[in-house]
Formats: C-alpha cells, sequence, structure tokens
C-alpha cells in the first residue's frame, strides 16, 4: 500500500460513547504505573506473547505484559514509524513481523525511558520497563527468534513453550466447548499442554521465588468465565438489537483493556459494568448510527492507527462496523467451565485452542459464519495480515464459506500496527466501493426475497 | 563451473543427474510395479518408516515454469515462492496422479499452514485431485517432555503407514530400513570429505545432485551410487577457488549454486534441506525403532525455521569450521523470514572469527530474475580473492 496519506474528512471522527472505555483506559495507565513502582522495587516482570497461558503468571502474581496489547499502545500512540526505523538502523529488515517486533524495536531506543525539555515522556506510557521474562509460544517460526533477541536486550530470560496441532476438525464448536471442553481437543494434546503447563510452573516458581498455589489458579479461572461471560451477554445483546446500540469503536478498546487484565475482579466488575452501560443504551432504544441500514463485521486484527476509519461509513451509507473478534472471542472461546475438576486441564484447553479457532479452518471459518448469522451481517470486511505468517489463517476458505452462505466478504492486505502501510484514502474508497456495488445490493436482494 | 566434464564421465553420477533431473521417473516405475509411492513435504518425514514398509518416500519439490493458477486462489502471498511452486503441482492434480499419500512434516510454520489447508480442501472440495494428507506434528525444542510427545507423534505416523500398507511394520524391518538409510548418509559424509575437506574434489553444484537424488530413488541404489561416484571423484580436479558455504532457504535445484560457482568459488557445504543437513545424523539402531528416528530426526542440526537466534548462531559457526568455508553466503526467498531473524547475529559472529559474509534476502524465484545478483556475487568473491592476494 502507498505511503501514509491523511485521511478524508470523517464526520463521524472518533466518538467513544462509552464510560466503561474511558474507565478501562484510566485504570490501564494507573495499572501500568503500579506496574512499573513494583519493577523498579525489584519484583519480576513478565513480558508474554498474547497465546501465552497469562492465567499462570495472575495466580503467582507475577506482574506481566502482554505484547499484543503493547504493540497496539504503541501504534496507537504512533510509535511505529520511530521504532522500524531502528529496526532498520540497525541493520534488521523493517518489513517483517510488525506486531511481534514492535517491542524489540522499542528496545532499541535510547530515549524509551527518557523525557523531553517539557518533562514528557518520550516512549509510550514511559516506556516499558525491562521485563526479567520473555515467554512466547511457538506458534510461529519467527515469533521466538524475536522474543530471544528482545529478551537479551532487556537481560530478561527466555522461555519457550511448544505448539501443538488439532487432528479433531469440528465444525460447531462454538456452543458446548464452554462446558465439553475435554471433547474437543485430542486427548493427547491436552496432556501434552498440562505438563508444558507443569514446566511453565517451574520456571517461573524457580526464576521468581514464588510458589504456585492451585487454588488461586482456580478462583483466576473462575474470574475469567465470569467475565467472559458478561461478554457473551454483550454481543448475544448487540447481536440482537437493531440498530445496534454500540459499534466496534466503543467495544473493542473497552472489552481488550479488560481482557488483558482478566482474573482479576476488577476485570469482572468492568465487563459487568460495560454491560449494564450497554443493557441501558439497548433498553432506551439508542442507537449508535441512528440511519444504521447495512451491518459489517471486521475480521482481522484492528488497525490501531486509525480507528476513525471504522466510523466512515455510518453517516453516508448507514454502514456500521458492529462486529469484531475482540468482544465474540471471549463471548465465544474463552469460556471453561468446571474448573474445580482440573484447573490445569481447564486452563490448557483454552489456551492451546487459542491457535485452532483463530487461525485454522475450519474452527475459525465455520465460526465466522455463525457469527455473521447471529449478527446479521451485511457484509464482511477482511483485513488479511500482509507480513504475518503467524495470522495466515486460510482466508479462502473464510471467504468462501461466507459468501456460499450469501454474505459479501471484502479482503485486502493490510498492516495493523504500521501506518506506513496504510492508505486512509484508498482504504476509504475500497470500502465504499464493497458496500456499494456489493452489500447494498445483496442486502436488497435478501429483502426483496 | 557447475557440473564438469571429470564428473559426468563417471556412470555412477550420470546415474545419480538422470535421477535428479528426471525426478518422476522412479516414481512411476516404482508404482508400475504395484508399489505405493509416498510424497513428503516439510524435511522430517522419516524416510526410514516408509522405506520399512516398501515404498518410496519422494521429496515434493517446485517447478517454478508452472503457472500458480490454483495456488493464488488459496494461498495468502505471505507463502514463500517455493511454497507456493510446490502447492500448485499438489493442488493441480500433478502429485495427486503420482502419489498414494502425501506426509506433511511441521519443518517450518508456512508448512503447518500448507496441511491445513490442504485438509480443508479434502473437506470442501472433495472432487479435488489431491493426494490423503497425513500430518507428523514433531515438536524441535528440546527438552524430555517434547522428546516424549515426539514418540508418540511418530508411532502415530507409523500406525499411518502401517494402514496404507495393510499390514503391522516389525521391529526388523524398521531396523533393515534405519540401516539402510545410515549406510546411505555415511556414504554420503564420505563424498562430504572430498568437498570440504583440504583438497576440493567435488563442487557444490555436483553435490546437490549426488545428495538430492536421494529423494527420489531408491536408498539402496542411491548409497551404492555414492560409494562409487566417491571413489570416481577422488580422482576428478581439484578445485581452487575461494571456499564458501550457503546458509538459507532450501536450493531445490542448481541455478542458485551454479551462479555463484561460475564466479569461480566453490559451495564446501551448506545447512538447507536440500544439502548436508541431510546426512548430518544417524538413526541408533540399539535404541528401539520409535526412539531411534525421533532421536535422529529431533536431534539434527538445528534448521533455519525450528531454531532460536542463539542455537542458529552456534549452529552456522560449527558448519563453517566443519566446513573450513572462509565466507559464507546468506540466501532467502522473499517471504521466508524466519532466517532473517538470525541474520545478524550470526553474521557478527561470523566476522568476529574472520569470515565473511555477503546476504541477498527477499530473493525472488527462481533466481533468474533477481537483476543485480550475478553481479554482487562476483564482486563478493573478488573481495575475497583480493584479501587473500594482500594475505599471500
Amino acid at each position: 500500500m502507498a505511503e501514509e496519506k491523511k485521511a478524508p474528512a470523517s464526520k463521524s471522527g472518533v466518538v467513544k460513547k462509552l464510560k466503561a472505555t474511558s474507565i478501562a483506559s484510566a485504570y490501564q495507565k494507573e495499572w501500568f504505573a503500579g506496574l512499573k513502582k513494583r519493577v523498579e522495587a525489584g519484583e519480576d516482570f513478565g513480558y508474554l506473547n498474547a497465546d501465552v497461558p497469562m492465567e499462570i503468571l495472575r495466580a503467582m502474581d507475577i506482574p506481566f505484559v502482554v505484547n499484543q496489547w503493547w504493540a497496539a499502545i504503541c501504534g496507537a500512540k504512533r510509535m511505529t514509524r520511530k521504532y522500524f526505523g531502528l529496526l532498520r538502523d540497525a541493520g534488521y529488515r523493517d518489513d517483517l513481523c510488525s506486531y511481534c517486533a514492535t517491542a524489540f524495536a522499542e528496545s532499541l531506543d535510547p530515549d524509551d525511558h527518557k523525557v523531553d525539555e517539557e518533562g514528557k515522556p518520550l516512549g509510550p506510557w514511559g516506556g516499558l520497563p525491562d521485563p526479567t521474562l520473555a515467554i512466547t509460544r511457538l506458534t510461529c517460526d519467527c515469533q521466538s527468534k524475536i522474543f530471544e533477541l528482545f529478551a537479551k536486550n532487556h537481560g530478561a530470560a527466555f522461555y519457550a513453550m511448544e505448539n501443538t496441532v488439532p487432528r479433531k476438525v469440528p465444525l460447531t464448536w462454538f456452543d458446548k466447548v464452554q462446558d465439553d471442553w475435554e471433547d474437543f481437543y485430542d486427548k493427547d494434546r491436552l496432556d501434552t499442554a498440562v505438563e508444558e503447563l507443569k514446566e511453565l510452573i517451574r520456571f517461573l516458581e524457580m526464576k521468581t521465588g514464588k510458589m504456585f498455589d492451585i487454588n488461586q489458579l482456580e478462583r483466576v479461572m473462575n474470574l475469567i468465565n465470569e467475565q467472559e461471560s458478561y461478554y457473551r451477554k454483550i454481543r448475544d445483546l448487540i447481536a440482537s438489537c437493531h440498530p445496534v446500540p454500540v459499534t466496534v469503536v466503543d467495544t473493542i478498546n473497552a472489552v481488550m483493556q479488560a481482557q488483558w487484565q482478566r482474573g482479576t475482579e476488577w476485570a469482572v466488575e468492568h465487563a459487568k459494568g460495560l454491560y449494564e452501560e450497554i443493557k441501558a443504551l439497548a433498553d432506551k432504544k439508542e442507537a449508535a448510527v441512528p440511519n444504521e441500514k447495512y451491518r459489517l463485521m471486521w475480521i482481522g486484527r484492528g488497525i490501531w492507527h486509525d480507528f476513525g476509519f471504522y466510523q466512515r461509513f455510518e453517516e453516508k451509507y448507514g454502514a456500521v462496523f458492529m462486529w469484531t473478534m475482540y468482544l465474540a472471542m471471549g463471548a465465544d472461546a474463552y469460556i471453561r467451565n468446571h474448573v474445580e475438576e482440573d484447573p490445569l486441564r481447564a486452563l490448557a484447553a483454552r489456551y492451546i485452542g487459542m491457535e485452532d479457532f483463530l487461525h485454522m479452518p475450519p474452527w475459525n471459518s465455520q465460526w465466522y459464519l455463525q457469527q455473521a448469522r447471529q449478527n446479521d451481517i451485511d457484509g464482511v470486511v477482511y483485513m488479511v495480515p500482509e507480513n504475518c505468517m503467524q495470522a495466515v489463517e486460510g482466508s479462502y476458505f473464510i471467504k468462501k464459506t461466507l459468501e456460499d452462505a450469501g454474505i459479501p466478504v471484502l479482503t485486502f492486505n493490510a498492516d495493523p500496527v504500521d501506518p506506513r502501510k496504510w492508505s486512509a484514502e484508498t482504504m476509504t474508497g475500497l470500502v465504499e466501493d464493497f458496500i456499494e456495488n456489493r452489500v447494498i445490493p445483496a442486502s436488497e436482494a435478501r429483502k426483496g426475497k | 563451473m557447475g557440473i564438469r566434464e571429470c564428473a559426468l564421465r563417471s556412470q555412477a553420477f550420470l546415474r545419480l543427474k538422470e535421477v535428479y533431473d528426471n525426478r518422476e521417473a522412479e516414481a512411476l516405475k516404482w508404482k508400475a510395479a504395484g508399489k505405493k509411492v509416498i510424497g513428503e513435504m516439510g524435511c522430517d518425514v522419516p524416510d526410514e518408516l516408509l522405506i520399512a514398509a516398501g515404498m518410496l518416500p519422494v521429496r515434493v519439490y517446485a517447478s517454478p515454469e508452472k503457472k500458480l493458477v490454483e495456488t493464488d486462489k488459496y494461498l495468502e502471498y505471505a507463502f514463500d515462492p517455493v511454497v507456493r511452486s510446490q502447492f500448485e503441482k499438489i493442488v493441480d492434480g500433478t502429485y495427486g496422479r503420482l502419489f498414494d499419500h502425501l506426509a506433511i512434516s511441521n519443518s517450518t510454520d508456512v508448512v503447518i499452514r500448507i496441511f491445513l489447508y490442504l485438509r480443508e480442501i479434502h473437506r470442501v472440495e472433495p472432487d479435488k485431485n489431491v493426494p490423503p494428507v497425513e500430518f507428523i506434528d514433531w515438536l524441535f525444542t528440546r527438552n524430555r517432555l517434547h522428546q516424549v510427545r515426539n514418540e508418540h507423534t511418530i508411532q502415530i505416523f507409523k500406525e499411518a503407514v502401517e494402514s496404507w500398507r495393510g499390514k503391522p511394520l516389525t521391529d526388523e524391518e524398521i531396523a533393515e530400513a534405519m540401516k539402510i538409510c545410515n549406510d546411505d548418509r555415511a556414504a554420503l559424509r564420505e563424498m562430504e570429505k572430498l568437498r570440504s575437506g583440504e583438497e576440493i574434489r567435488i563442487s557444490g553444484c555436483e553435490a546437490l545432485v549426488i545428495i538430492g537424488s536421494a529423494f527420489f530413488m531408491d536408498r539402496k541404489e542411491h548409497a551404492d551410487l555414492v560409494k562409487k561416484v566417491t571413489e570416481d571423484a577422488a580422482s576428478w580436479d581439484v578445485l581452487t577457488g575461494p571456499r564458501l558455504f550457503v546458509t538459507g532457504s532450501d536450493q531445490e535445484d542448481l541455478s542458485v549454486y551454479e551462479k555463484i560457482e561460475d564466479t569461480g568459488a566453490v559451495i564446501v557445504g551448506e545447512d538447507h534441506n536440500w544439502g548436508d543437513r541431510f546426512f548430518e545424523r544417524d538413526c541408533n539402531i540399539s535404541y528401539s525403532p520409535i526412539r531411534a528416528v525421533v532421536d535422529c530426526y529431533m536431534l539434527r542440526e538445528f534448521s533455519s525455521k525450528k531454531a532460536f537466534v542463539s542455537q542458529r548462531v552456534e549452529a552456522l559457526n560449527r558448519w563453517v569450521h566443519r566446513t573450513n568455508a572462509e565466507a559464507v553466503v546468506f540466501y532467502t526467498n522473499i517471504y521466508e523470514e524466519a532466517a532473517s531473524w538470525d541474520y545478524l547475529s550470526q553474521k557478527k559472529s561470523l566476522e568476529e572469527q574472520g569470515i565473511q559474509t555477503v546476504n541477498f534476502a527477499k530473493m525472488a524465484y527462481p533466481v533468474d530474475k533477481n537483476e543485480t545478483f550475478d553481479e554482487t556475487i562476483q564482486a563478493f568473491v573478488e573481495k575475497i580473492n583480493s584479501k587473500e592476494e594482500v594475505q599471500a
């Protein structure tokens, strides 16, 4: 895609209407400041990839930051251009693995913890404190290499967890996996994943001197189930509303900021508050886009550097982006009931499943179809990542599954955190063309029937 | 330099070259005799189990001249061009006609995706002539847990092979196949001495033919031919150019090596899967069959895909010292990204030891599409030569 260009003026702009979003943003900053203090006081600090079972660190009260969340913060703070310049200057390629390489690139920034003349921090939120633990999973060939380099730059201990590929290919997992999770994963995969968890626990115990407590994990898992159940209620509520009370711009940050805090009482309370706030809007029949005509689904990672993009089609077409995976994956893929029977096995059945439902057809394609139907989707805009093999997920099969069901799909290539490869003007034109030539005719044809 | 006249005078070498150049010929003969041909994608499919079952393992390879009519439909463009070309032959029926089954090992993340896509094609487009697919879910990080898991994984693969064959494999059959493969690997290691020893008698191109022909023919015959070639090569002309080591993308044909050796340099070794890495480690026949297979494939020298940066730095240092190379050529095809993260650390380590390096990243495929490659590699070799002259 061409060099970054200024997006055409959007009358809707980025409108974040929910209190829960600002509450989460405020909490996030407060939490991060607290984390920095703990690290400064000498506590161990973990930097984790998103598919690492963070629940173990939560149960052991080891502070941590998730790579994808931090990359999104760096993207939102418009640091990406600088960071990838640092990579290039150091001799690395600057066109690879943007999500995973952002924090590594940041570790090359000599100004990360400095302030400018006015005393404002130069690094995002004052920069990432030095982790003592860098933990990833081997879900792609590059990720472990980047994490190892990152760990070396920070002087952290590097730890990698393996990944296995499912032999089972259930077509409808999303409505039963919460209770029957043992049935959806190959038994030997679960056995290995449990052993992997035990090894991780041993590593963390040795590194931090803290001892793991299975009752704490059970508590964390139950808190997560409670939190994710609110997301399920929210997702179901939004799906049933015509027009929707909120859009993805409202929900993505509110959900994801709390998702990275999952396993805490704060996160449960926040999810509950989010539900109640949206429920109140729905009860009042409040419309996010009063002229809602077309409901759009976004597949792919969020465009963190141009969030306003999602709202550019509301006024002109009444087209509202109302679905992303960020709310729905919490709703469908994270809940694991019957924790008390074996908390480690329940956790294993969550974390090994992440790669399955996100990146493997038919786990993902069938879920997207079911979600499109539940949410009365008129069209799907699908961002296929252009430099990330981990996120390659069978776009042909996803598109085919949806289009065979009569739902038009626009696919395009872009990068979630690198604005150098994003042209707002081009993208807006593509989506406008898609709405005019595919979404509207398909919708009218359906209504005509 | 390419393949020299002295090599072409060897009947054994000519036979290996015939197989290397006509890669389906032996498989077709095998099929005509009513025996099974098994395709392999990824470099960690244990040949020993297939050979024990009386089957011919045949490596999937790219045909760059083929248009990617099917591939462009199914694969995102983050897939590297070699895999794209391989995939085309799997989904356009080429391999459907040749292979009874296709075994895929998770030797790279890309190949895992290929397995998932093929499995899904079987489900949603069952009329396509795609061979039945079996996946081998190796874990490559080295610890006891993963070793045990790998033994379970190979047991599953063994059972799949037994189902294809229609009867169980005996320990004796597997042990015999391991001996055949070990014998072949030992023969290749003897050959390697004439390639990377003090006197170089075998060029990189010739070595690729000698090694790569193993992927398309009966392994016992291959071992016998390699032994004969090694005897013949003892009297081949000595090569005297700068000694280069090649790391990075698999080189399935001679095109890159020909260009490099046309400069007068000699490729004395490589760490990719169509070269030295193939015969680096044997099966320990004193172990139980499954254990021996796991030990062999799991503990081979680190691949560029399934290893950490620090492991790759050490691995490349070991290869370079073993082959006494004086310079290293990094060569990676576009979208084959993992090795890019190793490169800087490897380069630093090599240069600290006085080993010169040149990096060709994001290379178009095939190599002819890269306009500046010839010029750059020529300049690099001249640089090595001029350094040698100064030192002399």
